[in-house]
């Protein structure tokens, strides 16, 4: 018989355990990788031209003075070559990238058993982090939703990490589902073990303004395989409910029969809006999910980008 | 019903119960344990899944084999199983006769005979069977046949006769019984061994049983061994160990014991595989020999075992008459002396110094076995007539040549004829060397001596050819000369050697052979039985018992059925002489149970037509303990797998609950075999108290309670303020002061000890001051502080704390102290200080003085190997020190200022220093030299 664990609020905690292991990931991420995804990416990843006139420091255009506007902006050089009238220099608009992150800390993820490699709380907030800490040495501001606000700073690993230690809220099974910004794209890492409407809408609240986003499903291999034989009481880990099982092992189809399910509606969901949706076991090794996860995040930019020139051009 | 397994149930209805056991399976089988519990997060989604196959899984069948085994096992040791139950009795009806051997052969396993004999008695009555009970041990005139309790009576009262008993004499009574009595059974508990012929006593009973049962009980070996046949020889005391058959007891040890039952000696013996005899040979000392009264075989009980030794095979009676008279003067020129010298150690010599004539009179009336005479020439017809009459009765007679016996004549006391005068060999007349000896006849007594290279004869008396000469030759000269000759005559011997006792004619008595030849002659001598020789007149002499043996082989008084024993027959044990010593207590005749030539047998029962039982020989085992145990075992084991299968017992806590259990186990085994508890306690150590604990888990220091409330709070507040001034300025984070009593609190776990002295308290207890001086030996430092700076006086009288301070160290081996010198390294462990101010300024302080070094002795600082186990003050540092609640400092100082006071912390800091830190701070000084030498 498999041995699983329920973590204890304690050892749920996020703790300097998780910065580290979080900062050992990213490190251990060779490096030559991750450059190669930053060059097929182009532009996609750290400071990009909106190829549009903004705030930046790039040229971006000469266009006429237009009366009325603050005349510190007339660039006196180019207007010098012009005796009818005065141009004012454009800059190309420049904004990094906002990826907001959130971390399930729910008691369901506590959870190990004697096939994973870690508890799936450590490894989503591992997972989390070490993401964090990748899409900042990339440019992107990174925030966690409902905790801190997006920020492209090096140790975002600590901000984010402290947050969440600091965080004395009753953890939920999502993120509050407000509507994100246009071209931020969000990062869930969660068990989603629950309902797929609740998620789907919540997908669809957070997608309501155009924001992209990735799901990252964290199961312990037990969750999938089902490998239990015999009779059993299955007991819940957040509420005290029991399913007494005459034969686990026959009832193992069943279960799995509806975990596909489940994950086939979260695709779904996740399809309507353009979101990506992966699933990580805890036996695999986190860098696995990282790289993956991060390749389609920069997959997901540069087909924005493409399609932005495309259609802007 | 469990007869092959010779197992016995006490209340066999019980086994009923093992009917219900399928009713039981079926219970068991539908009643599977308790359900794992697993914890499974996505249940949430699943919850609405009704389970599709609801029936439970059964009990595991591995499990339902244990649980019924342990039904099983209790119902059975209700039942009350025993292990070799007594067995039922041999027939059916009519009376039984029980014939038990009770002859030393009994001996060994008499008390499983017994028990074989009472359980057929038993199974007898059971039947309501008349019984009657004959042994061969005792004369039985007819069988008597009686109840029960008579048979049993009767055999309790049996005891194993110390004889071989003949078997054949109960055969007539047996016989007329049997022919009145046609539907009799006979059961025989033999001994298995047989002495002597056998054919008689089996035809007899062959005829007699007819077509009466009959039932042989015997050990499937005849267990006895036997002694027979000692012979004291030259080379040691040996015995023949006999048995009847092989019978496994291979190896054993014969110990010989003395007249009052010391062990003298042990001689191991072993019996080559399927031999029915051997010997074991005694090697001890022969003068301890000749103590040796008994011989047994250890850890055999029977009289067979047992060879006494008397007189016989003792040290002979040995006199010495030499023809020379005058030689009394000089002894060491004495003929006799080199005989002597070689005979004492294995004879009693007597030499009466007298005339030849007188000292063979008083040496045949103090009955020797042997004489020597040494050149004693002729003797008057008388004396000639006794010395005859002597070798006739078994005397031996050893008579040594010399110029005396050179010119005598016609001398009849000797074995051959001599040629007068003698002859000269290697004289100066001579052309011949001396001759040598040639290598010994196999006839002669003296075969297998080793012949020395060196002897040579010069002189020696011819022996005149005869025929028979070389029959009577037991030594004879390299050239064919004899050169000893001896004689049977009567029952004696006639010994000559053809040399002088003494060195005069050749060198033989000079050498080893002289001693060896000399035994061996003595071996020959018969014994000298006085009795033989005082009851020379026709009449057979007898001899009254002395002590005898019962058939276990011990000693007791002669019983009443014992008789006096002819000597003239071979002393053979019987029922009227039973074994053991006759006659008078200082040289008793040894009587034994075997004869020395006698063989064992194995008894020969084919032929009878008889039933073989085996003489069982273990007690029945109650089984009933063990099966319960075995039971409750499996409850265990059941219950560990109940745990296992509802998932509260996994593989690992199972190994560690196997391991406790394990543990519990021993312990407990261990508790049993083992020791009163008070031996555990002893070992144990006292426990450790919490005070302790704290104190060793955390640095802290001590104060010592002085009994004034006011000193005792200004040394807490004094050391918990020196504690938070450490804690601020240094690494050092000391927990509370402790408050010690060192007679009774462990010292061992505080680094410094803070003792302010107050004039007029009691002296600390001498266990306390004990307790000290191994505290500062072992590396602690004490702090006395006499607090006495301003009163006191340098050169004055000593101050009261003073006194009282001398007064404690006057038990503790107080090293030699000075005032702390400026290099001193207490004066650099932390800070530079150079004085130890307190709440006084001026008073000195005083640590163990360090080892004097040269003048050229550069260093800013010195330490010993230590720590000064000690430091004086007169400061009164703890109130310098000593802060309030809120850090406020609570004494003022003198002369005063805040300068004096950082100044005393600073003071205490380095005393901590120094004392948790040794002489690190003397090394440091080093470090400049050493970095410059690393060309910084």
């Amino acid at each position: 018989m498999v041995k699983v664990r329920v973590l204890g609020a304690a050892e749920r905690a996020v703790g300097t355990r998780h910065a580290t292991g979080a900062l050992d990931l990213a490190r251990r991420l060779p490096r030559l990788a991750i450059e190669a995804r930053r060059i097929a990416a182009t532009a996609a990843h750290g400071i990009h031209g909106r190829r549009q006139a903004g705030s930046g420091e790039a040229f971006w255009q000469f266009r006429a003075f237009v009366p009325g506007e603050p005349a510190h902006r007339v660039d006196w050089r180019r207007s010098a070559r012009d005796e009818e009238r005065y141009y004012v220099r454009e800059r190309e608009w420049e904004a990094a990238h906002t990826v907001w992150l959130w971390i399930d800390r729910s008691p369901s993820m506590g959870y190990a058993s004697a096939l994973s490699q870690a508890p799936k709380i450590d490894r989503a907030i591992v997972l989390g982090l070490a993401l964090a800490d990748l899409l900042v040495r990339g440019g992107e501001r990174v925030g966690h939703i409902g905790l801190t606000n997006p920020v492209a700073s090096r140790s975002i690993v600590d901000r984010i990490a402290e947050a969440l230690a600091a965080d004395q809220t009753p953890p939920a099974d999502l993120p509050t589902p407000l509507p994100l910004a246009p071209l931020t794209e969000a990062v869930l890492i969660s068990d989603f073990l629950t309902p797929a409407g609740r998620v789907q809408d919540a997908i669809e609240r957070m997608a309501a303004r155009g924001a992209g986003g990735h799901l990252v499903m964290v199961l312990d291999p037990v969750e999938e395989t089902f490998p239990f034989e015999g009779q059993a009481v299955l007991a819940d880990v957040e509420s005290s409910q029991t399913l007494r099982v005459g034969d686990a092992g026959a009832f193992g189809a069943l279960v799995r029969q509806r975990l596909q399910a489940h994950r086939q509606a979260l695709k779904d969901a996740c399809a309507r809006r353009g979101w990506t949706f992966a699933v990580h076991r805890t036996d695999r090794p986190a860098s696995e999910a990282l790289l993956s996860l991060a390749a389609r995040i920069a997959e997901r930019d540069a087909g924005m980008a493409g399609v932005r020139i495309g259609g802007g051009g | 019903m469990f007869e092959w397994l010779s197992l016995g149930f006490t209340t066999p209805a019980v086994l009923l119960a093992l009917t219900a056991l399928p009713a039981l399976w079926l219970l068991l089988r539908v009643t599977p344990p308790q359900p794992r519990r697993i914890d499974f997060p996505p249940l949430r989604l699943i919850l609405d899944l009704a389970p599709q196959q609801e029936s439970p899984a059964r009990t595991p069948w591995w499990l339902l084999v244990l649980r019924l085994l342990v039904a099983g096992l209790v119902i059975v040791a209700m039942a009350g199983p025993v292990w070799n139950a007594l067995k039922q009795a041999v027939g059916r009806s009519g009376p039984v006769v029980l014939m038990v051997d009770a002859g030393w052969a009994a001996a060994p396993d008499w008390l499983d005979r017994m028990t074989a004999a009472e359980e057929i008695v038993r199974s007898a009555a059971r039947d309501d069977r008349p019984v009657a009970v004959v042994s061969t041990g005792a004369p039985l005139a007819e069988v008597q046949m009686g109840d029960a309790g008579a048979a049993l009576e009767k055999l309790r009262a049996l005891k194993p006769a110390p004889h071989m008993p003949d078997r054949a004499a109960i055969l007539p009574p047996l016989g007329r019984f049997l022919a009145r009595e046609r539907n009799a059974e006979l059961v025989w508990i033999a001994d298995g061994v047989a002495q002597g012929a056998q054919a008689p006593f089996r035809d007899g009973l062959k005829a007699l049983v007819g077509s009466h049962a009959l039932t042989i009980v015997s050990g499937p070996a005849a267990r006895p061994l036997a002694l027979a046949g000692v012979e004291n020889a030259a080379a040691g005391m040996s015995v023949r160990v006999l048995r009847a058959e092989p019978n496994g007891r291979d190896a054993g040890v014969v110990r010989a014991l003395d007249k009052r039952g010391l062990p003298l000696g042990e001689a191991p013996f072993s019996f080559s595989a399927g031999a029915a005899e051997t010997r074991a040979d005694l090697t001890i000392p022969v003068d301890l020999r000749n103590e040796i009264a008994r011989l047994d075989i250890a850890d055999e009980r029977s009289a067979g075992a047992v060879a006494l030794v008397d007189e016989s095979s003792r040290r002979r009676r040995v006199g010495l008459v030499s023809g020379a008279t005058a030689d009394v003067a000089q002894p060491l020129l004495s003929p006799t002396y080199y005989v002597a010298r070689a005979l004492t150690p294995y004879a009693d010599v007597r030499e009466p110094r007298m005339g030849p004539n007188d000292a063979i009179n008083q040496l045949l009336d103090e009955k020797v076995s042997m004489l020597v005479m040494a050149d004693v020439g002729a003797l008057p017809p008388d004396i000639r007539q006794k010395l005859a009459n002597f070798v006739d009765k078994g005397g031996l007679l050893l008579r040594f040549a010399g110029s005396r016996l050179a010119t005598a004549t016609n001398d009849e006391l000797s074995p051959v004829k001599l040629r007068r005068g003698g002859r000269a060999l290697g004289g100066a007349l001579s052309w011949e060397s001396p001759r040598t000896l040639a290598p010994f006849d196999q006839a002669s007594p003296f075969f297998g001596l080793p012949l020395p290279k060196d002897v040579g004869i010069t002189r020696q008396l011819l022996a005149e050819p005869e025929a028979d000469l070389s029959k009577k030759t037991w030594a004879a000269l390299s050239d064919g000369t004899p050169i000893i000759t001896a004689e049977r005559r009567g029952q004696g011997l006639l010994v000559l050697v053809h040399v002088t006792a003494d060195t005069t004619w050749s060198n033989l008595p000079l050498s080893g052979l002289f001693v060896d030849m000399l035994r061996r002659v003595t071996a020959l001598a018969g014994a000298g039985d006085p009795q033989v020789q005082a009851n020379a007149n026709g009449q057979p002499a007898t001899v009254s018992p002395l002590r005898t043996l019962d058939g276990f082989g011990v000693f007791q008084p002669p019983p009443a059925t014992a008789r006096p024993i002819a000597l003239n027959a071979p002393l053979l044990a019987s029922l009227d002489h039973p074994p053991g010593f006759y006659g008078s207590p200082d040289t008793p005749v040894a009587v034994n149970a075997l004869a020395a030539d006698a063989t064992l047998a194995k008894l020969d029962v084919s032929g009878l037509g008889a039933t073989l039982q085996p003489l069982r020989s273990e007690p029945p085992i109650d089984l009933r303990p063990w099966m319960i145990a075995l039971a409750l075992l499996g409850f265990a084991v059941d219950t560990l797998a109940v745990l296992w299968l509802g998932g509260r017992l996994t593989f690992g806590r199972a190994r560690r609950a196997a391991t406790t259990a394990g543990v519990i186990l021993l312990a407990g085994a261990a508790l049993l075999a083992a020791p009163p508890p008070q031996a555990f306690a002893a070992e144990q150590r006292p426990p450790v108290s919490p005070k302790e604990m704290d104190a060793a888990l955390t640095t802290r220091f001590a104060y010592v309670t002085t009994g004034d409330a006011n000193v005792d709070e200004i040394s807490r507040s004094g050391l918990a303020g020196l504690s938070s001034f450490l804690s601020a300025r240094t690494a050092l984070s000391p927990g509370d002061p402790a408050p010690i009593d060192p007679a009774r609190d462990e010292l061992a776990v505080y680094p410094i000890i803070y003792w302010p002295i107050v004039a007029g308290r009691p002296a600390p207890s001498e266990a306390a001051v004990r307790k000290l001086d191994d505290f500062m030996k072992g590396g602690g430092t004490v702090i006395f502080d006499t607090r006495d700076a301003l009163s006191n006086r340098p050169g004055g009288a000593p101050t009261p704390e003073t006194a009282a301070l001398r007064q404690i160290l006057a038990g503790v081996a107080v090293p030699q102290l000075e005032p702390v010198p400026r290099d001193h390294v207490v004066t650099k462990a932390f800070y530079l200080i150079d004085s130890f101010p307190g709440r006084y300024a001026d008073g000195q302080t005083w640590i163990e003085a360090l080892p004097r070094e040269g003048p050229d002795a550069e260093r800013p600082a010195r330490a010993g190997d230590g720590v000064s186990p000690i430091i004086i003050t007169s400061n009164d540092w703890a109130s310098a020190w000593a802060v309030g609640r809120r850090g406020e400092p609570l004494y003022p100082l003198t002369p005063g200022g805040a300068r004096q006071r950082e100044l005393a912390f600073r003071a205490g800091v380095n005393v901590v220093m120094y004392a948790l830190t040794g002489n690190y701070k003397a090394d440091q000084v080093h470090v400049p030299a050493l970095l410059e030498r690393l060309g910084q």
